[in-house]
């Protein structure tokens, strides 16, 4: 019979779980089967609006650059493909996949019925208080590939 | 997008959503739900290889996870434990400056694992002293009986 040690430090390995996606989808169906699917959005909006507080500040003071490099480094990480058209007024990032989303289906782990809110509801509480607007203007559920428009608001 | 790496304050802001909506029950109750939906694999992993199948569910997650451990595995003696130098999960929330961590954050530890082993035979022993230092000792041991 065995007897096994394994010692690690925190260097030794990239920080990068994908399973987390598959226990944010769990979460997320959850709160639409307990209570609803409104539950699953005011949860989305006050996590962006608590967590990306800092984010918030800096499209404020830098403008739709900030969110461009916070896409690009997320979809970085998560190794997946952005094509960005950028302007000062104006940004449309097309995901050609959603990391998320294929980490899940090829994995076997459900996807929530309202994990599009991650993205929708999302962006949107992120654009909230500044001088931008998001939309998303197409999602696949399948693959989570997706159009998504931030425009500066009209004043 | 949420990335993974981003995950861990959504959970921590997911269970003071709740705790909100339901107080602790609420938040009890999604980890129940969590256990028995998304740790099918460590209930595969021990129901075939028994202890073993602990270090394998472990070896996985702690390695992805970039944690800090010292993870052991005795078939004779049927015991896992993790020693959990320096949590990678409860360090981020820590180290975050704009956001405060679900008071009892590291509970849902205790709560998915234990659902899942306990019938399975085995026994939690949780040593969450230092928990606000993101130090921790996890411990599953047989039951004398089985």
């Amino acid at each position: 019979m065995a007897k096994k040690t394994m010692t690690r430090k925190a260097a030794d390995n990239e920080y990068l779980h994908k399973d987390f996606h598959g226990a944010l989808s769990n979460g997320i169906e959850y709160l639409d089967k307990t209570y609803g699917e409104e539950a699953v959005r005011e949860y989305l909006r006050q996590f962006a609006n608590t967590f990306y507080a800092p984010l918030k500040e800096d499209i404020k003071k830098r403008g739709l650059i900030a969110l461009k490099e916070h896409i690009e480094k997320t979809y970085k990480i998560e190794g997946g493909k952005v094509d960005i058209a950028f302007s000062e007024d104006e940004m449309t990032v097309k995901v050609a996949a959603c990391p998320a989303v294929s980490h899940m289906r090829s994995h076997g782990y459900q996807v929530a019925r309202l994990f599009v809110e991650t993205t929708r509801t999302v962006n949107e509480a992120i654009c909230e208080g500044t001088p931008f607007a998001a939309e998303l203007l197409e999602y696949d559920d399948q693959t989570g590939r997706s159009v998504q428009r931030f425009i500066r608001r009209v004043k | 997008m949420i990335s993974c790496t981003e995950f861990i304050p959504a959970y921590s802001e997911l269970f003071k959503f709740l705790d909100k909506k339901g107080g602790k029950k609420a938040v009890n109750d999604f980890w129940n739900y969590l256990s028995d939906n998304f740790l099918g694999n460590l209930e595969e992993l021990v129901k075939k290889h028994g202890i073993m199948g602990c270090w394998m569910y472990w070896s996985h997650t702690l390695n992805e996870e970039a944690a800090d451990f010292t993870m052991t595995c005795d078939e004779d003696a049927g015991e896992f434990t993790i020693d959990m130098h320096y949590c990678p999960s409860k360090g981020r929330l820590l180290n975050f400056k704009h956001i405060e961590p679900y008071e009892d954050y590291c509970g849902h530890c205790q709560v998915l694992y234990n659902r899942v082993l306990e019938p399975l035979g085995f026994e939690q022993i949780y040593d969450t002293s230092h928990v606000n230092e993101a130090r921790c000792k996890l411990t599953f041991k047989r039951k004398a009986n089985k």
